[in-house]
């Protein structure tokens, strides 16, 4: 298994994109995070795997400030999300699972909105949203009120709006759920490129063929604990080599809860 | 990294929030007919329906007639049940989530909360101007003219906005959409009935009377009463304005703390 607290070269003397240590976090009873300690490296792409439950979307929550730990530290280049929010934020773009946008305005008024309120000026937020829809297909559909769109088209807008203010660091969680499969493999493709670009993202899946196929190295989240940390290669050895990822999954989740 | 602290702007995101309420309102015209449409229709039902009532010998609107007893009554109903539209509408942005992206956004995050106000605010103000547009022809006059008209309006707003951010707070603390649907109207209606909007205190049961006598209901459709026909206006503006920087102020700084934190 790769050390995830050691450095991948030439990423030495720029802070962590995440750095996640001993986070607990418990909704009355039950138990979300039961100390988690996680990095991600800047400039790299980092799966966060796990069954519905582990605590997941939890621990997005938490790094996108939208969530307090019960206890444990997170920072995010170097800023802790706790106490130093507005740092964190003015760095990070969020895809939710539930498109956040407004339905009852058009794609071109949702971009524009997100993008002067993340602080941009009218004319630079107007290129920005005309440079996005651009890239990701929506140019035609951009003036038409929100609620027409499809799913596929939904998700694009909401990677869109996160993307307004350029952040370095992109979180998704489960962007490509629900989605039919030339819809992801097109959003997959719009990934792609983001990391060329040097965007360091940090993604919530439960599609393993995605996390093989795209992942630099994969966190695997259960009942609230990272219980196993590689790239997928990696993973696979150490459920026995032969298998799939899934099949990793499926072994080390069921070891985690015979634990 | 060091980086320059981030700066918020609290002021220009408010107005840019209140400027998406605004646009949302004019692509969907639909929205429009609550807040708009459905008080002008109350207005008309009501004064043809009770207008012409006598009305009994308490001193409350002695030397008018109901119809003029009642008009201020409907306006300030028509504010409260209008404000509860204010903590609905941050329920439906929380729960499209549209509320997480703005909380993950480099922006002042009460701007969601004072922009949603704004944007209310003249939302109310448009329909205390219908309403008074059409309550003049229904018979309400008003002794100082369109000062006095622009006085009722001001007045009807102020107190629209301290329910407004009464319904904002305690919408947030529901945090349920259909349950505050259900639960935010029950409370205005009741103050709207344990009042003097629609007969003077004196004349209601005998065990709302003191609640009515404090109720903000009360000293709203005073004031304007007072405005309208030259009644005393000193007590009752004084009881207003109290009620208003309570109600704006308390639940207020309770609403923003909870939209502001991370749970």
């Amino acid at each position: 298994m790769t050390d995830p607290t050691a450095p991948l070269p030439g990423a030495a003397e720029a802070p962590r994109a995440i750095q996640v240590t001993a986070v607990r976090k418990a909704f009355g009873q039950v138990t979300a995070l039961a100390g988690v300690d996680l990095t991600v490296e800047t400039g790299t792409l980092t799966a966060l795997l796990g069954p519905n439950g582990a605590g997941k979307t939890t621990l997005v929550r938490i790094i996108a400030t939208l969530t307090r730990p019960d206890a444990g530290r997170v920072l995010v280049f170097g800023f802790d999300v706790t106490t130093q929010g507005r740092e964190v934020r003015a760095r990070i773009g969020l895809t939710g699972q539930y498109a956040g946008l407004d339905d009852a305005l058009s794609g071109h008024d949702n971009l524009m909105l997100i993008g002067r309120l993340a602080g941009l000026g009218r004319g630079p937020a107007a290129g920005r949203a005309a440079e996005l829809t651009g890239a990701l297909g929506l140019t035609d559909a951009a003036g038409r009120m929100l609620r027409t769109y499809s799913g596929g088209m939904r998700r694009r807008l909401d990677l869109a709006a996160s993307l307004m203010h350029k952040p370095e660091l992109l979180v998704l969680d489960e962007p490509t759920t629900g989605l039919d499969p030339g819809s992801r493999q097109q959003l997959w493709a719009i990934l792609t490129e983001l990391k060329a670009a040097g965007t360091t993202m940090l993604l919530t899946t439960q599609y393993l063929e995605e996390a093989d196929r795209f992942a630099d190295l994969v966190h695997v989240l259960h009942h609230g604990k990272v219980i196993a940390t590689g790239t997928p290669g990696e993973l696979k050895s150490m459920a026995g080599g032969e298998g799939t990822l899934d099949d990793a999954f499926l072994a080390l989740t069921r070891e985690g809860t015979a634990a | 990294m060091t980086a320059a602290a981030v700066r918020y702007r609290p002021t220009r995101d408010s107005a840019l929030v209140a400027g998406r309420n605004l646009r949302v309102l004019r692509k969907n015209p639909g929205r429009m007919i609550y807040p708009l449409v459905q008080p002008l229709v109350l207005l008309v039902m009501f004064v043809s329906v009770f207008g012409n009532l006598a009305l009994s010998g308490h001193g409350a609107g002695a030397g008018g007639t109901y119809r003029e007893f009642l008009i201020p009554g409907i306006i300030i109903q028509n504010a409260a049940l209008t404000a509860p539209t204010t903590g609905l509408a941050l329920l439906r942005d929380t729960s499209s989530g549209l509320a997480d992206r703005f909380r993950s956004l480099p922006m002042a995050r009460a701007a969601v909360l004072a922009g949603r106000l704004s944007s209310d605010a003249i939302v109310f103000a448009v329909q205390a101007v219908l309403l008074l547009a059409l309550a003049v022809p229904l018979g309400f006059q008003v002794r100082p003219g369109l000062a006095g008209l622009a006085a009722i309006a001001a007045v009807t707003v102020a107190f629209a906005v301290g329910v407004a951010v009464l319904s904002a707070w305690l919408a947030l603390l529901i945090n349920d959409q259909e349950t505050a649907e259900r639960v935010l109207y029950f409370p205005a209606i009741a103050l709207a009935f344990v009042s003097s909007a629609f007969a003077p205190v004196g004349d209601l049961a005998g065990w709302m009377q003191p609640v009515a006598r404090v109720n903000p209901v009360t000293a709203a459709a005073s004031v304007i009463r007072s405005i309208a026909g030259g009644g005393p206006l000193a007590w009752p503006l004084f009881e207003l304005g109290w009620w208003t920087a309570a109600l704006i102020l308390i639940p207020g700084a309770l609403a923003a703390r909870r939209w502001n934190a991370a749970r």
